[in-house]
Formats: C-alpha cells, sequence, structure tokens
C-alpha cells in the first residue's frame, strides 16, 4: 500500500527519484566497481604496463646491439688497418732482403769472374811459357837438323848444342 | 493551427516507467533499472573481452578499452591527481563508463532513454563520491586537520573567517555533491527532452500530410541534436569523472 502511495507521488514529479531505481542502480554500479577493480581492470591494466616494459626491453636491446655492431665494427677496422700494416712490412722487408741478396749476389758474381778472368790470364801465360819452351827445343833441333842436312857433314852434337844455346837465347833476348 | 494537432505527451510519461519485475516491493525494476544494469554489464563485458585477447599489437575491443583506460589515465588521473592518483584509476574508469553508457541509450533505438535522466542515478552516485572524498580526506590528513584544511582558508585575517567558514562549508560539503548530480541529471533531461520534442513534431508532421512541407526542418533538427547528445553524453561522463577525480586528489593533499 506504500508503495503505491510513494509512485503516485513520483509519477507527479519528474525530479524526485524512485526507491526501486536508487537499488538498482547503486546495486548496479558497486557490482561493476567491484567486479572491475577486482577482476576485469588488472589484466588489460597488466597488458598494458607488460607491452611498455616489452617494448622499452627491446628498445634497450636493439640499442645494445647497436653499440656492440659499432664495436665489432672498430675492432674489424682496426685489424685491418693492422693487417694492412703488417702486409706493408713484410712487403718492405722482403723488398730489403732481395736487395741485399741481389747485391751479394752480384759482388760474388764479380769476384767470381774476376777469378775466373785470373786464372785464365795464369793459365794463358803458363802455356804460353810452356809452348814458348817448347818452341825453342823444336826450333834448335829443327834448326841443326837443318844445319846437318845443309852442311852435309858430320858435327859433334855435344860441341854444337852449346852454340845452339846461344843462338836460341840470343833470339829469345831479341825477341823479348 | 497546425500544432493544435501535435499531442505533447506530458512529461512523467516519459520519465516515469512501469515496473516490469519485483513489482510492488521496493525494489521495483523498471526501464532505469535495466539500463543501470546493462551498463554495468556492457562496461563488464567490454573489459573482459579486452582482458582475454591479451594482443601484443591489439585491435578490435582491446584497442579501444586500452585506449579508454590511456585517455582516463592520462587526461584525469595524471593531470588532475598526478602520479599518487594511480590507485583510483579502476575506481574512475568505472565511473566514466558507468555514466557513460547510462547517457548514452538516450540515443540508442527504441530504448531511448538516458538512465541518468531520473536523480535516481546520478544521486547515488554524486553521494557515493561525497563519502568517497570525505572519508580520503579523513584517513590521509586526519579528521581534525582535513575538515581545518577545508574549511578554513589560509592566509585570511580573522573577522573575515567567520563569513568564509559558512561558505567553504557550504561549497565544500553542500554543494559540490549536489551540483556534481544535477549538472548530470540537468544536462540529460534537457538532452531527452529536446530529443522528444523534435521527434513527437517529427512524426506529428509526417502523420498530417500537410505539414510534410517542412518536415526535413524539425527531422534535420531531430538528427543533429541525435548526434550532439552524443556529444554529450561522452561529455558529462567525463565532466563527472573528472570532477570527482579533483575532489579526491583535494582530499588527498594536505592543502589546496
Amino acid at each position: 500500500m506504500t508503495t503505491t502511495i510513494f509512485a503516485a507521488a513520483t509519477s507527479t514529479n519528474p525530479i524526485l527519484p524512485a526507491t526501486g531505481e536508487i537499488i538498482w542502480s547503486v546495486v548496479s554500479f558497486v557490482v561493476l566497481l567491484f567486479v572491475l577493480g577486482k577482476f576485469a581492470y588488472p589484466p588489460v591494466k597488466q597488458m598494458m604496463v607488460d607491452r611498455a616494459s616489452k617494448i622499452r626491453g627491446d628498445l634497450d636491446a636493439a640499442e645494445l646491439a647497436r653499440t656492440e655492431a659499432q664495436r665489432t665494427l672498430e675492432e674489424y677496422r682496426e685489424q685491418l688497418a693492422q693487417a694492412k700494416r703488417d702486409a706493408s712490412h713484410i712487403v718492405e722487408e722482403a723488398r730489403l732482403t732481395a736487395e741485399a741478396l741481389r747485391v751479394e749476389l752480384l759482388s760474388k758474381a764479380e769476384e767470381e769472374a774476376a777469378e775466373v778472368r785470373t786464372r785464365n790470364e795464369e793459365l794463358l801465360r803458363f802455356e804460353r811459357q810452356r809452348v814458348l819452351a817448347e818452341l825453342r827445343s823444336e826450333v834448335g833441333s829443327l834448326a841443326l837438323e837443318l844445319a846437318e842436312k845443309i852442311i852435309d857433314a858430320e858435327v859433334d852434337r855435344a860441341a854444337s848444342q852449346a852454340l845452339i844455346d846461344s843462338f836460341i837465347s840470343e833470339i829469345g833476348a831479341s825477341q823479348a | 493551427m497546425l500544432l493544435a494537432g501535435i499531442n505533447f505527451p506530458p512529461i512523467s510519461d516519459v520519465l516515469n516507467w512501469k515496473s516490469i519485475a519485483f513489482s510492488g516491493t521496493p525494489a521495483a525494476l523498471n526501464k532505469v533499472g535495466l539500463i543501470t544494469i546493462a551498463a554495468a554489464v556492457i562496461t563488464l563485458a567490454l573489459f573482459f573481452i579486452a582482458g582475454k585477447q591479451k594482443r601484443l599489437v591489439p585491435s578490435g575491443v582491446q584497442n579501444l578499452m586500452e585506449s579508454a583506460i590511456e585517455f582516463i589515465n592520462n587526461a584525469i588521473v595524471l593531470d588532475v591527481m598526478g602520479p599518487e592518483g594511480m590507485p583510483w584509476a579502476p575506481y574512475l574508469t568505472g565511473l566514466f563508463f558507468f555514466i557513460f553508457f547510462c547517457n548514452i541509450f538516450e540515443v540508442i533505438p527504441f530504448i531511448q532513454m538516458p538512465a541518468t535522466a531520473r536523480m535516481s542515478v546520478p544521486a547515488p552516485l554524486a553521494l557515493m563520491v561525497w563519502v568517497t572524498f570525505i572519508v580520503v580526506g579523513i584517513k590521509s590528513q586526519g579528521l581534525g586537520r582535513y575538515f581545518k584544511n577545508s574549511v578554513v582558508p589560509s592566509g585570511v585575517p580573522g573577522p573575515l573567517l567567520i563569513m568564509l567558514i559558512p561558505l567553504e562549508i557550504l561549497s565544500n560539503f553542500i554543494v559540490r555533491p549536489f551540483a556534481l548530480a544535477v549538472r548530470l541529471f540537468g544536462n540529460m533531461l534537457a538532452g531527452h527532452l529536446l530529443l522528444l520534442t523534435f521527434a513527437v513534431l517529427s512524426e506529428a508532421l509526417f502523420i498530417k500530410s500537410v505539414g510534410i512541407a517542412i518536415l526535413p526542418l524539425p527531422f534535420a533538427m531531430l538528427t543533429a541534436l541525435t548526434g550532439y547528445e552524443i556529444f554529450v553524453s561522452a561529455l558529462q561522463a567525463f565532466i563527472f569523472t573528472i570532477l570527482s577525480a579533483l575532489y579526491i586528489a583535494e582530499a588527498m593533499k594536505a592543502q589546496h
């Protein structure tokens, strides 16, 4: 009975609230707040927080990878430069060695050539003396034979030998 | 007269709804009650769907709810309350969505009734906010200090305080919840009646073929106002929420 009176009273005034409406709106709102705060809101918020931290982590990791790559690049550049320095050093060393070797070989060859030349000269001189000596004796006997044949007379060989020697040395002296 | 034939319904006919369940009991459930339940259920459903998806790159409902959370966190919680207000984010998010969905039923076809156009919805909400900020104030500052800080403005000479203290009491503890409730209620009721007026006018002109020539005028107005009311629904929800945040933030700080 009282509720109908209340309803009748509210129906004339558009501003006054109705009891049933108040109860349902309060119940809906309180349930909403409770379930939202307890179960519905945290997972969504957590997801957002997780995403934010993941993005931050990814950015940090990317930055780290970038500096790491930069560092490796610097290392490689350094190594490359070192290798170039080493290579030019090696080439320079090889060039110096080759130059030294060349000079050494050249001087050795010159020495050998000089030696060969000296030996040849000696040999030549020796040959010449030998030929000369042979020639002397040959010429002596030839002249003797010739003289024997020309004068056709028996000459004492021992006696004429001294004559022949003096003749030959005369020739030698005039030749020298 | 053309308008003489138009039958405007009495205002109580478009605001007071017959109960559809629990009739005769104090907890009679009517259209407004159903809308508040729907507002709570829709809000929770959206959050549960968003929470279930857990995609790294959000889309659809997840994206929508994350944007909403982001907006409420940035534009309301952080701007008004600062970082220490973050624990209040779920409360304020719930408040915003509840009011918004209660409002938006104003333009949903076949329902077309903002639950907030009945004092039964804004008044309890404002009362809850009122209780909340007083409790927060007492908890964070202590009973005596909170009331002293709230009603005694600093740096005011003694004689003026006699005038100012009653004014501060009035503005901080009486006008605040009242204004909070009335602002929402008045805006939504006015919007509801405006839409109703142009809808009735359009219908009457449509039925009476004589008026068909000027029908586009009220109908265009009805369309434009429907769009405007969507905006108002969001705006009023935002205003209610940001003011609640402001009152709670003030209660949290020692001095305002």
